[in-house]
C-alpha cells in the first residue's frame, strides 16, 4: 500500500503555535505518526511523502495548499490519503478535511482523516469523507490510527463501510435502509416500553435543529414600499414553462402579473405533490392574493406591487436544495429593490 | 369487547364448482361470485385471476389488498357501515382465511404509468421477498366501470367490489372447523388484575385533510371522515372492518390487509397477552387542514388517551406525508408534556438522505422515533410473464424489467408498521 | 413574512413573522364563501400581513 500522509507543523515535528505560519514542506517517507502508520498497515506499505504545513498558511492559504498538494499527488502513484489524526486542533481539522475532500473528488484517491467530535472540521466535511472518531485526546494515538488503517484498508480495497458504531468514524448524516427482523409496529411497542420504563433505546432517526434565524428589520412605511409575492404553493403558468418539479424541486420560477388585477385559473396550473390543487386551480387568488394586493396597491396602502412573482414547490425537498434556492430567491428580490416579501406557503 | 378470530390456513385457491374450503384449498365458483359483484351496476366487467407465491407475474396498481374474512352469526356484521349497517365493529366470531388475500387493481382508463408504480404487487423475485403478500395466495380483482361513472364512483365500486369478495370468500369457512383460534380483548383501563403494568394506547391516523375525501369514500365505519374529530376505539373494531384505507394510495401506504392484521395493534395484544404492559386502547386520529384544525385534533386526540385511557405511553402513526408528520410529532409532544411517554414511527420525507433533510419536527421530547421506509432501496426488476393489470399504458409499464423502488412494491413500506426496512445512519 | 397554515413547520424552520393561512389548500381564500366575502377575507389577510412586515414583534 502505497500512503501519503498530511500532519501539521506540531506532528510534523518544527514546533508548536510560533511556526503555525510555516508554509507547505514536502518530505520524503513518514514523519511522525506517519511511521505508527506505516508499522500498522503492514505487507511492505510506505508513506511515500508527507506533507508538513503550518496551522495558519493551511488555513490562510488554503488554496494554495490544495493546489501544491494535488499536483504532488498526480503522479505519485499513491493509494491512500491519510490526514492527521487531528483530535481536537480546529484549523489542522479544516485543512485535513479541505485537503481529503479535494484529493477524493479530483484525483479519486480514497481519503481517510480523524478528529474529535468538536471539531469544527468535522461540520464541514463530515458528509463527505470517511472521519475516525479520535477524541479529544493526542495520547489515544495509536487506536486512533489503528482504526483509520483498518478503514484506510477497505477504502482502498473498495469494501463496503459498516457502520459508524463498528467502523470509529463519526456519522455522517446520511440514511440508509437496512431490512431487519422485527417489523416497524414491533420495533415501536418495543422503544416506548423502553423509554416508559426509563431502559436506554436507541431512537433510529434524529431530531433536526436549526438555527435561529434574526428577525429582519420591519418595514418603515408599506405606502412607500415596493411589495412582492413569492409562493411556495407551486403556481406556475400552464404548460409549466421552467419545469418546476412538484416533489423536490431543484428550480424555481418568476412570472409576470404586469396589467393584471386577479389571477384566472385557467393561465395557471399547479405543479405541487402534496396538497388537492383544486381550490387554487379553480381561483390561483387564493394562493397568490394578488386581487387583494392590485386594490391596495390602487388604494396607495402599499407603495407598489413588483409586476412578477415568484413560485418554486415545496415538498419533500431536501434542506440543500432549498437552502440554495432561497438564497437565489433573495438575491433577484434584492436586485429588483423590492421592500417586503409576502411568502404564501400550502 | 372479545372478538375471536377463527382462522383456516390457505394454501390453495382454484376455481371449481362450488365455492368452499377442503383441507386448505379453496374452491371459488367463478361465475356465482362474478355475478354477485356485477350487480352493483356501476360495473360493466369484473376479473378474476388466481396469483400464487413465487408466480412470474406482477398486477398493479393495487387499490387495496383484504384478507378474506367473514363474520360468524351473533357478532358485529361484516364491515360494518359499508357493506352493512353501521354497528360496532370487534365482537363474537370472525373467520379469517389465512394465507390468503383479495387483491384489487384500479382499472380506471386514466390511471397512469408513472401512478401505477406507486402499488405494485410482486410475486417473485428480490423486491417480492421483502413484501409480505408475495407469501400469499391472491384472488387478483379487475374491476371495470361503466364509461359514464365518475371517477371517485368508480372507486367507491372498486371498494366495494374487493370487500364483496373478500367476505364471499371467506364464507366458505364458516361451516369449518377453524385449525387455530384466538380471542382478544377484553381491554380497557379498568379490567381488573392489571395493576402495576404500564397502560399502553395506540394512536393511529387513518386520514389526512390534505385531500379532501370523497362523498362516498369510507374511512371509517363508512364516514369519510370530514368533520371528524379523533374517536376513541376498542382495537378490535380496527381488526374486524372499522376503518378501511384512503381512495387516495399515494397517501397511506396502508392497506386494508394491515388493518385485519395491524402490526402495532398485534404486538401490543401479544405483550399484553404475556403480562408485559396494559394496552388500554386505540384512538382513531385525523390530521388536519390548518392550524387551527390541527391544534383541535391534535389536542383531542392526546387529551383521549391521557383522560379516557389513562395511558402512561403512547405509539403514534401516521397516514400520508409531511404535514400528518408534524401533527403526529405535535400529538406526541402534547402528550409527553401530561407525562404520556411516546414513541412515533416515521417514513423518510428527505430526498437525499441526509439526516438533516429527513425530519418535519423538531421537538426534543419526541426522541423515540422509529422508521418504516424511505427512498434508499430499489431492485432492477425482471420483465414479466404474467401481468394483471388496470389499462393498456399500465399493463405496458408492468411487463417490462425496470428499477422499481421499494415504495411502490406494496408491503414493503407500510405506515401501518408492517415494514421490515429501518434506517441506520451511516 | 410567510403566510401559512403549516404553522409547525414554518416555526420549526424559523420563520419570524408569520400570519395563519386560511388552510392548506386554499391559504388566501376559501371556496365555501360567496365571491365577495371571499374577497374580503383575502383583502384582510393580506392586511394582516402588511401590519406584520410593519412591525417589530412577532406575530
Amino acid at each position: 500500500m502505497k500512503i501519503v500522509h498530511y500532519v501539521n507543523q506540531f506532528f510534523g515535528g518544527i514546533g508548536a503555535e510560533e511556526e503555525a505560519g510555516r508554509p507547505l514542506e514536502i518530505r520524503e517517507g513518514a514523519v511522525g505518526p506517519g511511521r505508527l502508520l506505516e508499522q500498522l498497515f503492514g505487507d511492505g506499505s510506505q508513506v511515500l511523502t508527507t506533507f508538513v504545513c503550518g496551522d495558519n498558511y493551511a488555513v490562510e492559504q488554503q488554496d494554495q495548499l490544495i493546489t501544491d498538494v494535488l499536483n504532488h499527488l498526480r503522479a505519485s502513484g499513491a493509494d491512500l490519503f491519510v490526514a492527521g489524526p487531528c483530535f481536537e486542533a480546529g484549523r489542522y481539522g479544516m485543512a485535513a478535511g479541505a485537503l481529503c475532500s479535494a484529493v477524493q473528488a479530483e484525483l479519486h484517491i480514497p481519503a481517510v482523516t480523524a478528529m474529535g467530535g468538536e471539531n469544527p472540521g468535522v461540520d464541514l466535511y463530515r458528509e463527505e469523507l470517511f472521519i475516525v472518531d479520535s477524541g479529544a485526546s493526542a495520547s489515544a494515538m495509536s487506536q486512533v490510527v489503528t482504526r483509520m488503517v483498518a478503514l484506510g484498508k477497505k477504502l482502498v480495497a473498495g469494501e463496503e463501510i459498516g457502520t459508524p458504531a463498528d467502523e470509529g468514524y463519526i456519522p455522517r448524516g446520511l440514511i440508509r435502509d437496512a431490512f431487519v427482523e422485527q417489523n416497524a409496529g414491533q420495533r415501536l411497542v418495543a422503544m416506548v416500553m423502553d423509554k416508559v420504563n426509563g431502559d436506554p433505546f436507541e431512537s433510529e432517526m434524529m431530531s433536526t435543529s436549526f438555527e435561529p434565524i434574526p428577525m429582519p428589520a420591519a418595514v418603515a412605511d408599506i405606502s412607500k414600499a415596493r411589495v412582492m409575492v413569492i409562493t411556495d404553493g407551486g403556481l406556475v403558468p400552464s404548460g409549466n414553462p421552467d419545469g418546476i418539479e412538484g416533489m423536490a424541486a431543484t428550480r424555481w420560477g418568476t412570472y409576470s402579473i404586469k396589467d393584471k388585477d386577479g389571477l384566472d385559473g385557467k393561465d395557471y396550473e399547479i405543479s405541487h405533490g402534496g396538497y388537492d390543487p383544486r381550490f387554487v386551480e379553480a381561483d390561483p387568488d387564493r394562493l397568490v392574493p394578488l386581487d387583494a394586493l392590485r386594490q391596495m396597491e390602487k388604494e396607495g396602502i402599499i407603495g407598489e406591487l413588483h409586476n412578477e412573482f415568484i413560485s418554486t414547490s415545496g415538498l419533500a425537498n431536501p434542506l440543500s436544495n432549498t437552502r440554495r434556492m432561497g438564497k437565489e430567491m433573495a438575491q433577484r428580490v434584492k436586485e429588483l429593490g423590492v421592500d417586503a416579501v409576502i411568502v404564501t406557503s400550502t | 369487547m372479545r372478538l375471536t378470530l377463527a382462522r383456516h390456513p390457505v394454501t390453495e385457491i382454484k376455481f371449481g364448482d362450488e365455492t368452499s374450503l377442503d383441507g386448505t384449498a379453496l374452491s371459488i365458483n367463478e361465475s356465482e361470485l362474478r355475478a354477485l359483484l356485477l350487480e352493483d351496476q356501476r360495473l360493466e366487467s369484473v376479473g378474476l385471476d388466481v396469483v400464487r407465491p413465487g408466480e412470474n407475474c406482477r398486477a398493479g396498481p393495487v387499490f387495496d389488498i383484504i384478507e378474506p374474512r367473514a363474520k360468524a352469526d351473533g357478532g358485529s356484521p361484516d364491515f360494518p357501515g359499508v357493506l352493512g349497517p353501521s354497528a360496532i365493529a370487534g365482537i363474537g366470531t370472525t373467520h379469517v382465511l389465512e394465507g390468503a388475500a383479495v387483491t384489487v387493481v384500479d382499472c380506471r382508463p386514466t390511471v397512469t404509468a408513472r401512478a401505477a408504480k406507486r402499488s405494485i404487487l410482486e410475486m417473485s423475485g428480490e423486491g417480492a421477498a421483502r413484501s409480505p403478500y408475495s407469501a400469499l395466495q391472491h384472488l387478483v380483482l379487475t374491476p371495470r366501470s361503466r364509461a359514464d361513472v365518475p371517477s371517485h364512483s368508480a372507486l367507491n365500486a372498486t371498494r366495494m367490489a374487493g370487500l364483496k369478495a373478500a367476505v364471499y370468500m371467506a364464507q366458505a369457512a364458516r361451516t369449518r372447523q377453524p385449525i387455530t383460534t384466538e380471542t382478544l380483548g377484553p381491554i380497557g383501563p379498568t379490567e381488573p388484575g392489571r395493576e402495576g403494568l404500564h397502560r399502553v394506547a395506540y394512536i393511529g391516523q387513518i386520514y389526512s385533510r390534505q385531500r379532501s375525501p370523497e362523498i362516498d369514500e369510507h374511512i371509517f365505519y363508512g364516514l369519510n371522515t370530514t368533520g371528524m374529530l379523533p374517536v376513541l376505539t376498542n382495537p378490535n373494531e380496527w381488526l374486524d372492518g372499522a376503518v378501511l384505507p384512503s381512495y387516495d394510495t399515494s397517501l397511506g401506504g396502508a392497506e386494508t390487509y394491515f388493518y385485519q392484521n395491524h402490526p402495532v395493534i398485534t404486538d401490543l395484544y401479544r405483550r399484553h397477552n404475556e403480562g408485559e404492559l396494559n394496552f388500554v386502547g386505540a384512538v382513531a386520529s385525523i390530521s388536519g387542514l390548518d392550524n387551527e384544525d390541527r391544534d383541535r385534533l391534535c389536542q383531542v386526540a392526546a387529551h383521549l388517551v391521557k383522560w379516557g385511557l389513562n395511558a402512561d405511553a403512547a405509539v403514534l402513526t401516521k397516514h400520508g406525508g409531511g404535514v400528518p408528520h408534524a401533527d403526529m410529532a405535535q400529538t406526541a409532544r402534547l402528550l409527553e408534556r401530561m407525562e404520556v411517554s411516546t414513541a412515533v414511527m416515521v417514513s423518510d420525507m428527505s430526498r437525499d438522505r441526509r439526516v438533516e433533510s429527513a425530519l418535519l419536527f423538531n421537538f426534543p421530547e419526541v426522541n423515540a422515533i422509529v422508521y418504516c421506509g424511505g427512498g434508499d432501496t430499489k431492485w432492477t426488476v425482471p420483465a414479466v410473464e404474467r401481468i394483471i393489470a388496470g389499462n393498456p399504458q399500465v399493463e405496458e409499464m408492468l411487463a417490462q424489467s425496470q428499477e422499481l423502488m421499494a415504495s411502490s412494491i406494496a408491503g414493503v413500506v407500510n405506515q401501518q408498521g408492517a415494514s421490515h426496512v429501518r434506517a441506520m445512519t451511516y | 413574512m410567510q403566510i401559512t397554515s403549516a404553522l409547525p413547520i414554518a416555526k420549526m424552520v424559523g420563520s419570524n413573522r408569520v400570519v395563519l393561512g386560511n388552510g392548506i389548500v386554499h391559504v388566501a381564500g376559501d371556496p365555501n364563501l360567496p365571491v365577495n366575502e371571499e374577497k374580503d377575507l383575502r383583502r384582510r389577510l393580506v392586511q394582516k400581513a402588511l401590519d406584520a412586515l410593519e412591525s417589530e414583534a412577532k406575530e
